[in-house]
């Protein structure tokens, strides 16, 4: 399978001010790619490097095989791009403003119809009236009127109401039916749970971890939820699989990877009023990256599961 | 790409048309009071007789405001032209780059077909559009005005001093590209670009009283701007009309290399 995407050793510092460092990953044709940091994690930065906005300080990105900075032009032909805060012009209609999107992408006239409808989208309406979900479905639609074959998106269900976020699951699933590549960058992991089919975490501008999604849940990870009667004794959950994400007063937020045995017997020694046993959602493995220190994605095998247990 | 030229002209056109319509109305009024002066030479010669030569120089009064040539290049050479084209020029040529990175529009275009320098050179042709707009207009409300008030005045004689203030004009919004693509920061471009406007007026205002300083005073744009002998003469600067072309090019070049280079981050 060709990769549409790749970055090696991709770097961009601002002065003394970090934006990425040493961020290698590819992301596939027909694949949807998850990129999924918070904010200031440099996840933007990546975009921007991608789309040749920015020049790399170190490494390099190719995007169709070519280089993202100086083939910027010749990739932009091949791209649809949602930014995280595109600015349009109020004084354009909707329509107005996608039509002149569309032209600048060698677009027939009103190529936005369609999306536009299945969004709800008033195309009629000066954009500087518009509210913040609806400026947003500008930046969908205009991402997804096109047929280009890879679509970069920046943090792109941002103020769409969850019916929307729905519909936008949607148009992704299509899109990626016809074998088109997304690249999705965002902080919404149901989001990316649902939409992309491989995940890269970025954490301080590094890339701690690009899996598959499915793999990512699919281990033997269960995530452990407890109620007790009365708080728990410091270090009681101190086992080799297991780590404690969250330990507040008598809730507990646990993650246990394979033999849940031993962790069985230490809440049994607890009085629990309430206990939730659960295939983790891609929100806690997220936290459970952000709660360990920095690490980087490199060529070595991870920890053999159950070796190191984490307070 | 015509799309792209066709936004442009629909970004400025509320910019560049109400400032054509001042303009133009203020050129207007200035040509119809130039009867009055004229026919009370005499009076007016006598009052401005009053004030210190070196200030009415400083102020591009010299000579006799009946003779056109004088009272034009005084009131809309020398005052209304230079804050025209200095606020049109800074508006426009701060917005395609600085402003539209801040306000997050440049990403948007540039991530389509529409390359770095075909969007900067198109911008760039909307400036050349809003200037000849503004000299147009105003050499027009002078023209108009001039014949409703039964002076005419030699039309082709000011059409050349609009085309050497159309050269003044594009000057300055050159200069002020490239401070915009230099700064990638509209406050900060406008605010060197107006300072440097207003610092070559005071050194062209300042050589005309103290002599001493007129090699340095050749920098100042103002120098090279005089409508006088074209108005008066028919003479046309043709050496600082080419230096206003050459000083333009070269700013707008070096503007576009730069911004094909740039890295974009508000």
């Amino acid at each position: 399978m060709n990769e549409v995407i790749e970055a090696v050793g991709l770097t961009k510092r601002y002065g003394t001010r970090r934006g990425i460092e040493d961020v290698d990953f590819a992301v596939r044709e027909g694949e949807a790619f998850g990129f999924l940091g918070p904010n200031g994690a440099g996840k933007t930065t990546a975009i921007r490097l991608l789309l040749g906005f920015l020049r790399p300080s170190g490494g390099r990105a190719t995007v169709f095989g070519q280089d993202a900075w100086t083939e910027a032009a010749t990739i932009h032909e091949r791209v649809a791009y949602l930014g995280s805060d595109p600015g349009y012009l109020g004084g354009l209609t909707a329509a107005e403003q996608l039509d002149y999107l569309g032209a600048l992408r060698g677009l027939p006239k009103r190529s936005w119809q369609a999306v536009a409808e299945r969004l709800e989208l008033d195309t009629t309406v000066r954009i500087r009236k518009l509210s913040r979900g609806n400026r947003q479905k500008i930046g969908v639609v205009a991402a997804f009127m096109g047929n280009e074959p890879l679509l970069i998106l920046d943090e792109p269900t941002t103020g769409l109401d969850p019916l929307m976020q729905r519909e936008f699951l949607a148009l992704v699933s299509e899109i990626k039916s016809a074998g088109r590549t997304i690249f999705l960058s965002s902080h919404n992991l149901p989001e990316v749970e649902r939409a992309c089919d491989r995940v890269a975490i970025i954490r301080e501008g590094r890339l701690t971890e690009v899996r598959a999604v499915a793999e990512l849940l699919g281990d033997h990870w269960r995530s452990v939820n407890l109620l007790l009667a009365a708080p728990a004794p410091v270090g009681h959950f101190s086992l080799s699989n297991v780590e404690v994400l969250a330990q507040t007063g008598r809730e507990v937020h646990l993650m246990v990877l394979g033999d849940v045995g031993p962790l069985l017997d230490r809440i049994a020694a607890l009085h629990v009023a309430d206990i939730s046993i659960t295939t983790p959602d891609i929100e806690d493995l997220f936290l459970r990256e952000y709660r360990a220190p920095a690490a980087v994605v490199g060529p070595e095998p991870p920890e053999p599961a159950g070796t190191e247990a984490r307070p | 790409m015509n799309a792209a030229f066709g936004m442009e002209l629909r970004r400025m056109r509320s910019l560049v048309g109400w400032t054509a319509v001042a303009s133009m109305v203020y050129g207007g009024i200035v040509a119809g009071f130039y009867p009055t002066i004229r026919d009370n030479q005499a009076m007016i010669e006598q009052y401005m007789g009053l004030f210190p030569k070196d200030l009415l120089s400083v102020f591009g009064m010299e000579g006799g405001l009946a003779d056109p040539g004088a009272f034009f290049s005084m009131y809309v050479g020398g005052m209304l032209w230079p804050i025209v084209a200095a606020v049109a020029a800074i508006a426009l040529a701060t917005r395609p780059v600085a402003a539209d990175l801040e306000h997050g529009f440049l990403e948007l275009v540039l991530s389509t077909r529409l390359s770095r320098v075909r969007y900067l050179g198109t911008a760039i042709a909307g400036q050349l559009v809003a200037m000849a707009v503004l000299a147009l207009a105003t050499v027009g409300g002078i023209l108009v005005v001039g014949r409703v008030v039964g002076s005419p005045f030699d039309a082709g004689r000011f059409m050349l001093a609009g085309i050497h203030a159309f050269g003044f004009g594009i000057t300055i919004a050159a200069v002020t590209t490239l401070l915009s693509v230099l700064t990638l920061d509209r406050g900060r471009a406008a605010g060197i670009a107006a300072g440097l406007v207003l610092g070559m007026y005071l050194l062209d205002a300042a050589s005309k009283v103290w002599t001493g300083i007129g090699g340095v005073a050749a920098l100042s744009p103002f120098q090279h701007f005089q409508t006088r002998p074209i108005i008066d003469e028919g003479v046309f600067p043709i050496a600082d009309f080419l230096l206003f072309v050459v000083v333009a090019t070269l700013a707008w070049g070096a503007a576009l290399l730069l911004f094909r280079r740039r890295d974009l981050a508000a």
